[in-house]
């Protein structure tokens, strides 16, 4: 049922949210740290692009695109952050 | 009740329609080449940033990502009902929406209303500059989402004719503004 699956997408969302808090408040080393936000990040934008904005159902090119963008914005900022 | 079809499987379809999301990729890259100059800029200043930092009130933004997020879902939905033509359902779907965006834009209010009290401008540092011009850039768009969102209510209300493609559009648009704020979010608010 879709309208079961978008509260489930929500869901997900909001515990990632928190996770992502809990991350940034932990001791974990910094780079660490960094990491898993940013790969919370991703995960979160995944979610948000292929379920809500319904691009799972998208012709593979703009599936692709998405992967694209986020491969060249988070992986250079992971490059730069670790630098 | 015959519902809307759109084949999305189409290259020149995808969901809000091919124009909407070239805007999206644009917007996209934008918010992403800022926010890795500000990672780039932190590397010359990192005690700056990292001070700058913690003067953020991380709760006020998790909040506001937990108002976007839910106003997303609302979104998502109100499309949904709208495509099965459950008009009174999609308009009170689309009404949340903007409550959820509405409120996002209160607690940012506030949020700002204590950075300019604490004399934290757009000039005090570099971390702050950074800060001021990308959320300021990011309330803009919600700003221009909840006047989109606005025109699709009055439109639903009086029951006229508003097809898939621009009510897809303007949900794409709203959601937009869900994943600049997940990438704004913890780079600015977590990272340094």
């Amino acid at each position: 049922m879709k309208i079961n699956l978008f509260l489930k997408v929500w869901l997900v969302l909001i515990i990632l949210t928190i996770c992502t808090a809990l991350v940034s408040n932990s001791t974990l080393v910094t780079s660490i740290a960094a990491t898993i936000i940013v790969v919370l990040s991703v995960i979160k934008f995944l979610l948000v692009a292929n379920y809500f904005m319904e691009m799972k159902k998208s012709h593979s090119f703009w599936k692709l695109s998405i992967l694209f963008y986020l491969s060249i914005v988070m992986g250079t900022l992971l490059f730069a952050l670790k630098w | 009740m015959e519902s809307h079809q759109i084949n999305y499987k189409n290259i020149a379809y995808p969901p809000g329609g091919i124009l909407m999301w070239i805007i999206i990729f644009l917007e996209l890259f934008t918010f992403g080449a800022a926010l890795i100059a500000m990672v780039l800029y932190s590397k010359d200043e990192p005690e700056i940033f990292h001070q700058s930092k913690l003067l953020l009130n991380t709760t006020f933004g998790a909040i506001n990502t937990i108002f976007l997020l839910t106003s997303g879902f609302y979104m998502a939905k109100s499309v949904e009902n709208f495509k099965h033509n459950k008009t009174v359902k999609a308009t009170l779907f689309l009404k949340l929406t903007m409550v959820g965006g509405v409120l996002f834009l209160l607690l940012k209010s506030v949020e700002y209303y204590f950075k300019i009290q604490a004399g934290l401008t757009i000039g005090y540092n570099t971390f702050f500059s950074f800060y001021w011009m990308l959320t300021l850039f990011h309330v803009i768009h919600v700003v221009v989402g909840l006047v989109v969102l606005m025109f699709i209510y009055v439109d639903l209300k009086r029951k006229s004719d508003i097809n898939l493609e621009d009510f897809e559009a303007s949900a794409a648009f709203w959601h937009m503004c869900d994943l600049i704020w997940l990438l704004l979010f913890p780079i600015i608010y977590l990272m340094f």
